[in-house]
């Protein structure tokens, strides 16, 4: 986005355009065919006036009171803003060169004073509650595991326990107490219990109706992982046929096609634009609390999510192949089956792959709203106090996550690797089919056998809560009274803040340690290659866990309120920035270094010549991106104690104003919708 | 003067890039450095300004040993020494301007030229070198926006920058359409015509051999296997060089 003015040449209109843009900003910059510029310059200064006047008179902001006269401080760089944007016109029209380095500045200063406030940032919470947030964090890193029984007594075995007793052990000496896996690791986990037996014991005989066996009974970290497999395989399915609906190339064949698409097209939007949370909170008034809601709101997000990708690589299918399979006298299906499908599976395998770790990751909180799996554990677990049962939880499903997310990238690198199909030996084919077999029973097996743990029940969704149809036609009308509307602006406003104040926390930490976990950097000795390893790895742990796990603790070491949002939101965006910067700087060619070494310049130089300029564009590609995914989470982060809108939302849903909540949902809409388009265009222009 | 001496290079690998290489480039020449790829002629050409530290001999550059140099003092050398690469090297995100100018880094202050602050003699150098090239009405463009043969001429000026005695070019037509091989080989047969700057060019196409080198040595395994006229490459020499299965190829 550099403006190279020195191309333009300066029009005969130009003189008096710094008195233009003295009585409207950005004016002068306008008329000089600088367009761009004098637009942002205009819409800029509006969105100034108006935040400092609204955090003045919401939250008196920059309070001030000199000689009697109360108003706020940050009107004074907005003066001077306006003089910068004086000077830059001048500027243009005597030298031809300006710097846009001020005008930033001071723009940055206003919003961040003003995000600072308004996100309730308390420095000293920090502080102040420090040894109790240490007490907590020593639980989390001990988590309740095994118990050890020593003289009848139950208690907790954690690591230094638990290494005393292997140390008496392996010393061949008699360890005090008895250990086993504790009561919570086994409730996580599953475990082996006296229950009636299944309908398909009884089918095949072995045991009769109403007889007791052992069996396992799975725990709620694998009913977790069946409400994600079961989410990804059913918006699979639904995604498919709904995706040709939204792919231009087919729909404009069909009369008032091009009408359709672009209503399914704004619908898919919408639905994306609410977080799963969201859907699993508006799911629960149809079919109740339990696994089957958190399972329902994972596909109607997945659904959406999916279907727009299809859709995008259905409208970028390879013409040149349909063209050739048609010329050779194919019909219509043939040339589906040789031509199109082939182009299509592959990524659209990737992309359902990618979708379970994105569902499996989601699978772990949705419980915090819809009841089920491991989220619900979470909410019971943290009313207790018990962090030393949500340290085993955390660990557990960093875990599962970390693995999760391996699997998948492997197996979509697989896919899209294009490997050539092997020779069709007819032994070997034999040999694949009992392969095939062999994994379609297991697939099968598997498959019910989640089904079954999701508590999937089509038929509850004939049968909805008895105020169903009053709750949506309530939530449908949405509420526009001038109050509810500025308790929703407002909220709204305090989300935007804390997702950008999260970004910038997150950047902060993260710009340093990504050098770390760059491999071409510190990966080159042995000696620095376990600083590598370590950064990579702290990022993966981190990464793994939802925000909203995080608020959970944040809210205990500073209280609840948008402040913990932020905080655990700069934690999520420390680790995903810290990976993608790394990620970055791991691509650097190293071309430019060599040619700038080869001219005598010393090592600064060389950063500066052949380092930065290929790193920053795309780091602050990283950050737009980031903002953006920020704003989504920060809509969910409240229903923990985070703050923001979505603690509006679950206030209106809990005292079942459905009307409001409708308000609420309809202003994320349009904000995420908003901020997903804005940030695309921004990084288009950046790359 | 160039004089190199018994220079080798053994890779962490184990890999043997240059055996006992030992030749001599007087002032004014344009001497071509032929073999297959991977026989080292980029090794050999890195050596000179040690981008790569040779593991033994002696490269005497007007009378001094380099290889002894410490790394502040070889950057003085490194000055008077100008590459260029086959894929051009430079960065693509920033203006040519700012390209060309950063073959000015090793004359200049570091903290003034880490922000990009230039004197304006150097700006109207940088210019001027993008108008040797034919490239001054480029100078405001992103590098990435010019076609191959384009930025191959950036990566000229960058080098004329440096006010070279010597400039190294390492296969830098090899990433060209072969009808721009010639534009770019004149560039330097002109540096190395007019204002007597040494070239030191490895090249593919014999042709281009003896059609630009004043003299010519041949690499094979690391091994230096001809040294003498480019005319003087029949074709047992070529044999020699290329292995049996080559055949002569031309361009244009």
């Amino acid at each position: 986005m550099t403006i190279s003015e020195k191309t333009f040449k300066s029009s005969p209109n130009s003189a008096p355009s710094p008195f233009f843009s003295l009585i409207v900003p950005g004016l002068g910059q306008f008329l000089q065919k600088r367009r761009k510029r004098g637009i942002l310059i205009f819409l800029t200064t509006l969105t100034l006036t108006l935040l400092i006047q609204w955090s003045f008179g919401h939250q008196a902001v920059g309070k001030v009171n000199p000689g009697g006269v109360t108003t706020s401080w940050l009107w004074l760089p907005l003066i001077l803003f306006w003089v910068w944007n004086v000077l830059d016109a001048r500027a243009f029209v005597s030298k031809g060169t300006a710097s846009i380095l001020p005008g930033l500045l001071l723009a940055a200063i206003i919003i961040y004073v003003i995000a600072w406030q308004v996100t309730g940032v308390k420095l000293n919470r920090l502080v102040e509650r420090f040894n109790d947030a240490r007490t907590v964090a020593t639980k989390l890193l001990n988590p309740d595991v095994i118990t050890i029984s020593v003289q009848g007594q139950d208690k907790i075995c954690a690591w230094q326990c638990l290494s005393t007793y292997l140390g008496d052990r392996l010393a061949g000496r008699q360890p005090e107490g008895l250990i086993r896996l504790s009561e919570n690791f086994l409730n996580l986990i599953g475990r082996i219990k006296l229950v009636p037996a299944s309908k398909w014991q009884v089918m095949l005989g072995l045991a009769e109706s109403g007889a007791k066996t052992n069996q396992f009974v799975a725990g709620t970290l694998i009913e977790t992982i069946a409400m994600g497999l079961m989410a990804t395989i059913f918006s699979t399915i639904i995604a498919i046929p709904v995706s040709f609906f939204a792919a231009h190339n087919i729909m404009s064949r069909l009369p008032g096609g091009t009408a359709l698409y672009y209503i399914i097209r704004g619908i898919l939007n919408a639905v994306r634009a609410v977080d799963t949370i969201i859907w699993g909170i508006i799911i629960i008034t149809w079919v109740g609390l339990g696994s089957f809601a958190g399972v329902m709101a994972l596909t109607i997000h997945s659904v959406a999510a999916l279907a727009k990708l299809f859709s995008e690589e259905i409208e970028h299918i390879d013409a040149g192949p349909v063209e050739a399979v048609t010329a050779t006298g194919a019909n219509l299906i043939q040339t589906i089956g040789h031509a199109v499908v082939p182009q299509i599976v592959p990524s659209f395998l990737a992309y359902s792959l990618l979708r379970w770790d994105i569902n499996m990751r989601m699978a772990t909180v949705v419980g915090f709203v819809a009841g089920g799996g491991i989220g619900f554990m979470v909410v019971e677990t943290v009313r207790q106090g018990g962090y030393q049962q949500y340290g085993t939880i955390l660990w557990a499903v960093a875990v599962v996550i970390i693995i999760v997310d391996y699997i998948s990238a492997k197996w979509r690198e697989a896919i899209l690797s294009d490997q050539p199909q092997r020779e069709e030996d007819p032994k070997q084919l034999r040999a694949g089919i009992l392969r095939w077999a062999f994994y379609g029973i297991l697939g099968a097996i598997a498959f019910i056998y989640c089904w079954n743990l999701a508590e999937i029940s089509l038929r509850s969704m004939l049968h909805p809560g008895p105020n169903f149809v009053q709750n949506i036609v309530d939530f449908v009308s949405i509420d526009l009274t001038p109050t509810v509307l500025q308790v929703v602006v407002q909220q709204m406003l305090v989300t935007i803040f804390q997702a950008m104040l999260a970004t910038t926390l997150g950047a902060l930490l993260a710009l340093p340690f990504s050098f770390l976990a760059a491999k071409n950097l510190t990966g080159r000795s042995l000696l620095s290659a376990w600083l590598y390893y370590l950064a990579r790895g702290v990022l993966n742990i981190l990464r793994s866990i939802e925000a909203l796990l995080y608020v959970v603790i944040f809210v205990f070491w500073v209280g609840i309120g948008p402040f913990a949002g932020m905080l655990a939101l700069a934690v999520t965006s420390f680790a995903l920035i810290g990976k993608l910067f790394s990620e970055a700087i791991e691509n650097i060619d190293d071309g430019p270094i060599e040619a700038v070494t080869a001219t005598g310049a010393n090592r600064l130089q060389m950063i500066s010549y052949a380092v930065l300029p290929q790193i920053v564009p795309p780091f602050i590609s990283y950050l737009i991106y980031q903002w953006d995914i920020n704003v989504r989470m920060a809509t969910i982060i409240g229903f923990a104690g985070g703050g923001g809108i979505g603690l509006t939302l679950t206030t209106f849903f809990g005292s079942l104003q459905y009307h409001k909540a409708g308000t609420v949902v309809a202003f994320i809409v349009i904000v995420v919708a908003l901020m997903d388009f804005a940030s695309a265009k921004l990084r288009q222009e950046l790359v | 003067m160039l004089k190199v001496e018994n220079l080798t290079k053994t890779y962490p690998n184990g890999t043997q890039a240059l055996k006992n290489v030992s030749f001599e480039v007087k002032d004014g020449e344009f001497l071509a450095v032929i073999g297959l790829s991977g026989s080292g002629k980029s090794t050999l050409l890195r050596c000179i300004n040690r981008l790569i530290e040779p593991t033994s001999g002696k490269i005497y550059w007007d009378g001094q040993d380099v290889t002894a140099l410490p790394i502040s003092e070889m950057r003085k050398i490194r000055r008077q020494i100008g590459m260029v690469f086959q894929q051009f090297n430079l960065v693509k995100r920033s203006s040519v301007l700012t390209n060309v100018l950063s073959g000015r880094l090793g004359y200049v202050n570091t903290l003034s030229s880490s922000m990009h602050l230039f004197a304006s003699a150097d700006r109207a150098k940088a210019l001027a070198s993008l108008e040797q090239v034919g490239l001054a009405n480029k100078a405001h463009v992103r590098a990435d926006s010019l076609s191959g043969g384009q930025q191959q001429r950036v990566g000229i000026a960058r080098a004329l920058m440096q006010d070279p005695k010597l400039i190294l070019a390492d296969e830098p037509v090899a990433s060209l359409d072969p009808v721009l091989a010639h534009s770019i080989l004149k560039y330097l047969e002109q540096l190395n015509k007019e204002r007597g700057i040494t070239v030191l060019c490895s090249l593919h196409f014999l042709d281009l051999v003896h059609r630009y080198a004043t003299s010519a040595i041949a690499l094979k395994d690391g091994e230096l296997v001809f040294q003498g006229l480019p005319k003087q490459i029949d074709d047992a020499q070529f044999k020699a060089i290329y292995g049996q299965e080559a055949e002569r190829v031309s361009v244009i």
